[in-house]
């Protein structure tokens, strides 16, 4: 099915993602796993299969490859779409429309299909998927798994022969990713060519017969399923791949924390449409607590009203015998966001980090530069840093700014096992100093770094408890690993 | 709600008029209001004209939109009215000015408010394959009209992440709002366009065979009464012209 000789490739103006002399053969019906860290080259390597790699991201290429017959690097794009689709990382930049039904019309419209061909195909892609009820809707107003579901919903109504997905799981909860999960195994059942590049394992172990380990942008093995999860955790890691399995989340000590924050009267609505509504609760100080929950249960509304953001929120937070409102909370909290991109407005990290900066402060600014990793940084300019270090850069300007109170939503989305720990490892840095609340889907993160687990579902307080091994199962039985 | 007017709900579309009848409304409205062509004999075409965007409005429910257009526009239009003949000097000229704009400006923005928000993207395609326009054209503008709501998106993110960091008017930094805005903005939208072309690239656009649309546009009543009202518009403009009136 493809088939892919000797091929090599490199990025003009870039060192990062290039591959190496990559010879592969992947059999017509297998569904192959791409893993390995980041910059290894697994998202080159897909862009290699769907002809973005050379047709549209520029560099130097040699070599061959296949798909089905057709040789990709000569064909153009509109030809390759008919046998290969593709799923990608970021749901809200692969929608060309506004509203679902179109969206899922517009591949088949750019094959020219007749008109009652594509509208019986969207109704078949939509049945498949289980999604009937999204037809008609507003794509800017789905949760990220309703996006991932109009974006495969959208590949599958072409039906290509070959589906590509990079990193198709990193905005999604862990019911959007089962649903995934069933739109491959349904691909898998129909013959399709599956070939996927991410970052969580787990879900994959029942769908993906091939893994492919790359490294530097080189295959380092090419072996089947079965063998790879025979693979013990230390070798996991030494790889630098998230876990495949709960058994292994071992949860690090923690501080014990005593003091508690009150929250009062955490009511909110959109529209008439309740988002939340907490009469009141109380939260350890200085705690990093972990708030989870399904996409839509009030996670983001909560750090919101936290933060102070929302003008119509009158909850209040008290602690130490003070009373907070809404606009001391905004003085007090700092959001880093999933797009670090949006808190980054200066020309170099220095002037970034002290903007907005405290007065008493400034005597400290090298020192937390240099605590971050940041120091021989301090005059680039931010949006030239990976995302790593604009995170730190965000925090830096946070604690700078004299905030006691950092969210951070997301912070490992898309991230290498070894990204992942030097995160969690610089919250954990923070606990008994500041008080953070992680927003976050990602078991292995909250085990390394959190005190403090706080479940959000339909807007209130599922339960609230300190993560202790006693607890455990509470958590893993959440996350289903 | 967080979000643009501009975001189209499938829901709540009020009248329906096709594409291009909106369009020819839209160009109606700036020739005779934005432009002002209409001469002292066409005079009592404007009130048509204000009142249009208003209803229109209504019909889609934006009702908070039509409530600040029939304010601003009342407004300016009595202000002018009333306060202009007690006036004189600068004050005179103030006044003059805003409410002038704001009479001349605000229907057409209202009408193009009422199409843009009305439209769906691929309605918009359909039209304009519908006028035989060359998809070098169509493609770029409807990747226009799906980029404002991200736009929007992204602008209120920005907007969050600056209140954080103690930006604001009256702030220490107020000076430099737009800069710590658009460098996000653009940093944001630059990535999403290069990856929103990539995807859009991988499910064949650009392709030679012609493209099929399953959006059902065409004319009914409504349509014609709009045509025939635009139409009777540029009658009576020639007519004019041509010294007839």
């Amino acid at each position: 099915m493809i088939e892919i000789q000797n091929a090599s490739f490199r990025y003009a103006n870039s060192d990062s993602g290039v591959l190496d002399e990559i010879t592969l053969h992947i059999k017509g019906g297998e569904c192959v796993l791409l893993c390995g860290k980041s910059g290894c080259g697994k998202t080159t390597f897909t862009r290699l299969i769907n002809g973005l790699i050379p047709h549209y991201y520029e560099g130097e290429m040699s070599g061959n490859v296949t798909v089905s017959g057709l040789d990709v690097t000569k064909t153009e794009l509109y030809e390759t779409a008919r046998l290969v689709g593709s799923v990608f990382q970021n749901p809200r930049s692969q929608f060309f429309c506004v509203d679902t039904t179109s969206e899922i019309a517009f591949g088949c419209e750019n094959l020219g299909l007749p008109v009652s061909e594509v509208e019986s195909r969207i109704q078949k892609s939509a049945n498949e998927l289980d999604m009937v009820e999204l037809l008609g809707r507003n794509i800017f107003k789905l949760s990220g798994g309703e996006k991932q579901k109009v974006a495969c919903a959208s590949v599958s109504a072409v039906q290509p022969e070959v589906f590509v997905l990079d990193e198709p799981t990193s905005n999604l909860d862990i019911d959007a990713i089962e649903d995934l999960k069933r739109t491959l195994l349904l691909w898998k059942s129909q013959g399709k060519t599956i070939i996927i590049a991410e970052h969580r394992l787990y879900w994959l172990k029942e769908i993906c017969d091939r893994v492919i380990y790359m490294d530097k942008g080189k295959i380092s093995f090419d072996i089947s399923m079965c063998d790879f999860t025979a693979f013990s955790d230390e070798k996991i890691r030494s790889l630098g791949l998230r876990t495949l399995c709960s058994d292994h989340l071992r949860i690090a000590a923690k501080i014990p924390v005593a003091e508690t924050m009150e929250l009062q009267n955490y009511h909110f609505s959109y529209q008439q449409k309740d988002a939340l509504c907490i009469d009141s609760l109380a939260l350890p100080v200085g705690g990093v607590i972990a708030v989870i929950g399904h996409n839509g249960a009030g996670k983001s509304t909560f750090s919101r009203c936290l933060c102070g953001l929302e003008k119509k929120f009158k909850g209040k937070v008290s602690f130490d015998g003070v009373q907070y409102t809404r606009k001391t909370m905004l003085k007090k909290c700092y959001m880093v966001m999933q797009d670090v991109n949006h808190q980054l407005f200066c020309e170099s990290v220095e002037d970034e980090v002290c903007l907005g900066m405290d007065e008493d402060n400034e005597k400290d600014v090298s020192g937390i530069l240099s605590g971050l990793g940041l120091a021989e940084l301090s005059e680039r300019h931010p949006m030239s840093l990976s995302g790593g270090q604009k995170q730190r850069v965000a925090i830096a300007s946070a604690i700078l700014a004299g905030k006691e109170i950092l969210i951070f939503d997301e912070p490992t989305s898309g991230l290498d096992f070894e990204h992942m720990e030097q995160t969690a490892r610089l919250l954990s840095s923070f606990a008994g100093r500041k008080t953070l609340f992680v927003i976050t889907h990602d078991p292995e993160l909250i085990v390394r770094c959190c005190t403090h687990i706080l479940h959000l579902e339909e807007g209130t307080v599922l339960e609230q408890y300190p993560l202790t091994n006693e607890n455990k199962a509470r958590f893993t039985g959440f996350f289903k690993v | 709600m967080r979000g643009s007017f501009l975001q189209v709900s499938t829901e709540h579309r009020g009248l329906v008029f096709d594409p291009r009848t909106k369009l020819l409304l839209l160009i109606t409205m700036s020739t005779f209001v934005l432009g002002g062509i209409a001469g002292e004999k066409l005079s009592f075409l404007l009130p048509c004209f204000c009142v249009l965007p208003f209803v229109l409005l209504l019909t889609a429910r934006k009702y908070k939109t039509a409530a600040l257009y029939f304010i601003l526009y009342t407004g300016s239009y009595l202000l002018n009215l009333l306060a202009t003949p007690h006036l004189t000097g600068f004050p005179a000229f103030l006044v003059l000015g805003c409410a002038g704009i704001l009479t001349r400006f605000m229907p057409s923005m209202m009408l193009a408010v009422y199409v843009v928000s009305s439209m769906t993207v691929s309605e918009f395609t359909a039209a304009m394959q519908r006028l035989h326009l060359s998809e070098k054209i169509i493609i770029p503008m409807s990747v226009m009209f799906r980029f404002f709501p991200t736009v929007a998106d992204e602008f209120s993110s920005i907007n969050a992440a600056m209140k954080m960091r103690g930006i604001a008017f009256g702030g220490k930094n107020a000076g430099k709002m737009l800069e710590y805005r658009l460098i996000p903005l653009m940093t944001c939208t630059v990535k999403i366009g290069d990856e929103l072309s990539a995807a859009a690239l991988t499910r064949g656009l650009g392709g030679t065979v012609k493209r099929t649309n399953v959006c059902k546009i065409g004319f009914h009543a409504q349509d014609v009464i709009a045509i025939l009202f635009c139409a009777g518009c540029f009658g009576f403009l020639i007519l004019d012209v041509a010294g007839v009136l």
